[in-house]
């Protein structure tokens, strides 16, 4: 009677479950699912924006990988550029978490100070930069020409550019250092006190004990950064318009160049699919090679 | 506790039975609203009809977009309020979207089937538009009318009018006074082109490096330069104008074949790189972006520098030196090209009629003429601005135009005899095609190719796009 009983309790949650969980099945349908589906529909049609689209299967994407003159370029351009930017970011916001979560004076003010560039308007920050890279008159290049150093054409040589944007990101990733203290101040403190008793140095410590216990985070961070990455645009829109040459013409920005300075929607639906299974691809590999880095303290839950 | 679910899965349940009806009745409200539409228009296409709704005190809303700030967009609205006082039936809408923006938004509202009833057109778009239906033909507008705007801003397919341009604009070279006279340089002429190799000498000598010494001079440092002898704007549509120079054309003359791979094509792109990589008078650009006189002139520390005549409204009026317009320096051919923004009616309005009467009566000169013309930003269409000495003293002598004599002969005379139509005038996809040469040449520019290999190597891409492909 009472197991019954207990039966019916839970097949009553399950129902309320069910029913509150509509609402955000409703939305993931009608703003996720049913788009995407909309777009792999498009991709296989030509359709410039106005008319009826006109089915022509696969051609959209045979076109992409072979006559097309940016996308196969504009894939490697944007893997380049997230590999630099999400390595960078990631070594230089758990250095910078690192030291802020140490007790110095005036600690807010530097947590705000390295969090400030995130919450500035990109337009104003590219903007900024892009004196800053100038070629011919920049900072950058009067302090290297005050140190006797050949000038550097920064954003506007294609060897150098992507390496420059990527430094932007860098500068940019304030958010991830605000996750990496988050995590850096639940790391338990017991761990190193016995560390500190068996005689572990600082960088033992770090290795042995804060390391392994951040994983979660840094694959958090990773996943995170990585996504953001691939998706880059807005360095080109603002910054280079994809140049020079086609050294910074990111899959984005392909996209939007095609889809609304030439109105081929159907032809940036094909990219944007395939933009969307190039990053699936990759967040896939972390996620498989995820189980044997990562170290989860309650145990496989 | 069993109670307490209950109430709140009956609550939940609710909820959703509430919110689905809710969507039925927006559902029905649309299909209504549908329905409603579908009963106007038709009514509305035959004009006695629009005439008695107008009578019955509804007056007919035509929307105009334009490119520029919102500070623009209000002198634009008071030219549509004062069409209206003309014209009581007729209220113009203003719809102001950013410059750089301009096509992307048209695009977009394409697609969604919602384009303004007329508006101004980005050049390199408008055969494109034109080409999928979205224009309304305007062939006729001046039709009988005793002055026609010149040819050579005339769009045309098939050899057919498509569109005029509101405005003529063509590219001269801008040079400040100031920096000519401290160098003891004589002045380039505003009636005769000075040839590629005096240009560059005169550029050499107006280069200057941190030690004082010119750029024709021994001991010059090109690695501390203070002050560039020139620009050449190399903003990608711009550098069409030294193909046809050098006796070269991007496209044939009825845009139905590609010839950039042609040498002189070639010649006439890398004597402008050269400028930068081997002559060292011009500072480096990589020509992505659209500020060639801004960021180079008018900065103060570059002598002479290539822009459009619209560059006299827009910066050149605020610049603290004196300076003066000259024509362009010529390679073969003293030549120039014109272009210019036309106002067209887009095929999804309802009212192409009006539309089409109201971009006619506002493409009249004394309509732009205080807010665009005597400013220096747009120079007339019709050809008796040019040919008749009254009416071009009325345009070119006020305070915001340089001298008289330069300006007649940089701008008046060169415009009537010298400039050729830029491509768009007589080719679709001038939009692809010039984003795709601007990846092309970014090699070129840096100095890590040069102009004929890389117009060679990308040819069959290029002329793809040309093709529409």
């Amino acid at each position: 009677m009472k197991k019954q009983h207990k039966k019916k309790m839970h097949k009553d949650e399950v129902i309320v479950a069910y029913i509150c969980l509509i609402p955000s099945i409703i939305g993931l349908i009608f703003l996720t699912y049913v788009p995407l589906a909309a777009v792999l529909g498009l991709s296989l049609t030509k359709w410039e924006g106005v008319g009826t689209p006109e089915w022509v299967g696969l051609a959209n994407y045979v076109k992409l990988f072979t006559t097309d003159p940016y996308f196969v370029d504009s894939i490697k351009v944007t893997i380049y550029f997230s590999l630099i930017a999400v390595m960078g970011s990631m070594v230089y916001s758990l250095a910078v978490a690192l030291l802020l979560n140490r007790k110095i004076p005036a600690r807010g003010f530097f947590r705000a100070v390295f969090y400030l560039p995130y919450v500035l308007p990109a337009m104003a920050v590219y903007i900024g930069w892009s004196w800053l890279y100038e070629a011919n008159f920049g900072l950058f290049n009067y302090v290297l020409s005050l140190l006797g150093i050949h000038k550097l054409k920064f954003i506007a040589s294609s060897e150098l550019v992507v390496p420059s944007l990527a430094l932007i990101a860098v500068w940019l990733s304030g958010n991830l250092i605000v996750i990496f203290l988050a995590g850096l101040q639940n790391v338990p403190r017991v761990y190193h006190e016995a560390a500190e008793i068996d005689g572990a140095n600082a960088w033992q410590k770090f290795t042995n004990v804060t390391i392994p216990c951040m994983t979660p985070i840094i694959f958090y961070n990773l996943l995170m950064a990585l996504i953001t990455n691939m998706q880059v645009v807005t360095p080109a829109l603002a910054l280079t318009q994809g140049g020079p040459g086609n050294s910074s013409r990111f899959i984005s920005y392909v996209m939007y160049q095609y889809a609304f300075k030439s109105g081929k929607f159907s032809y940036a639906c094909a990219i944007s699919f395939v933009s969307f299974l190039l990053i699936g691809v990759f967040t896939v590999i972390l996620f498989a090679t995820s189980k044997s880095w990562i170290f989860y303290e309650g145990g496989d839950d | 506790m069993k109670k307490y679910k209950k109430v709140i899965s009956t609550v939940l349940g609710l909820a959703m039975v509430f919110s689905l009806t809710a969507c039925g009745n927006t559902q029905t409200g649309t299909t209504a609203q549908t329905t409603e539409t579908n009963t106007t228009e038709p009514a509305a296409q035959p004009t006695t009809e629009a005439n008695t709704e107008q009578g019955s005190g509804d007056e007919i809303h035509i929307s105009y977009s334009y490119w520029g700030t919102p500070d623009e967009a209000a002198s634009v609205q008071e030219v549509a309020d004062k069409y209206h006082e003309e014209n009581p039936g007729i209220v113009v809408d203003i719809v102001c979207i950013p410059n750089e923006e301009y096509v992307t938004k048209l695009n977009t509202m394409a697609a969604a089937n919602e384009l303004p009833d007329c508006g101004i057109m980005s050049e390199a778009g408008v055969l494109d538009f034109g080409s999928k239906g979205l224009l309304a033909d305007i062939s006729d507008m001046y039709a009988g009318a005793d002055a026609a705007p010149l040819d050579c801003i005339t769009f045309k397919a098939d050899g057919k009018p498509v569109a005029y341009s509101a405005a003529n604009e063509v590219l001269v070279l801008y040079y400040n006074k100031d920096l000519f006279d401290a160098a003891n340089v004589p002045y380039p002429s505003a009636t005769e082109a000075m040839s590629w190799n005096e240009f560059v000498d005169t550029a050499k000598k107006l280069t200057i490096d941190v030690n004082g010494k010119n750029a024709g001079e021994e001991g010059f440092d090109p690695e501390n330069i203070v002050q560039y002898g020139c620009t050449v704007d190399n903003w990608t549509w711009q550098l069409e104008v030294w193909a046809l120079s050098n006796g070269g054309r991007w496209f044939s003359e009825d845009g139905k074949t590609c010839t950039i791979n042609t040498p002189e094509v070639a010649e006439s792109i890398q004597k402008v790189a050269d400028l930068m990589n081997i002559e060292h008078v011009m500072p480096y650009r990589a020509g992505l972006t659209d500020d060639g006189v801004q960021s180079t002139i008018c900065a103060g520390n570059i002598a002479m520098s290539t822009g459009g005549a619209w560059n006299i409204g827009t910066c050149l009026n605020g610049v603290d030196f004196n300076y003066g317009v000259a024509r362009l320096p010529q390679m073969k051919n003293s030549v120039t090209i014109c272009t210019g923004g036309p106002q067209v009616v887009f095929s999804q309005s309802k009212h192409p009629a009006e539309a089409m009467e109201f971009i006619k009566w506002y493409m009249k000169e004394e309509n732009s003429w205080d807010s665009l013309i005597a400013t220096g930003i747009w120079m007339p269409i019709l050809e008796k601005y040019y040919t008749d000495e009254a009416l071009t003293n009325s345009w070119i002598d006020n305070e915001n135009f340089p001298e008289h004599e330069e300006c007649v002969g940089a701008l008046v005379d060169y415009a009537m005899n010298n400039a050729q139509s830029t491509c768009w005038y007589y080719t679709p996809h001038t939009n692809e095609f010039i984003e795709l040469l601007r990846g092309v040449l970014g090699d070129v520019w840096t100095g890590d190719a040069t102009a004929e290999d890389v117009l060679k190597d990308n040819y069959d891409a290029l002329n793809a796009v040309f093709l529409g492909e």
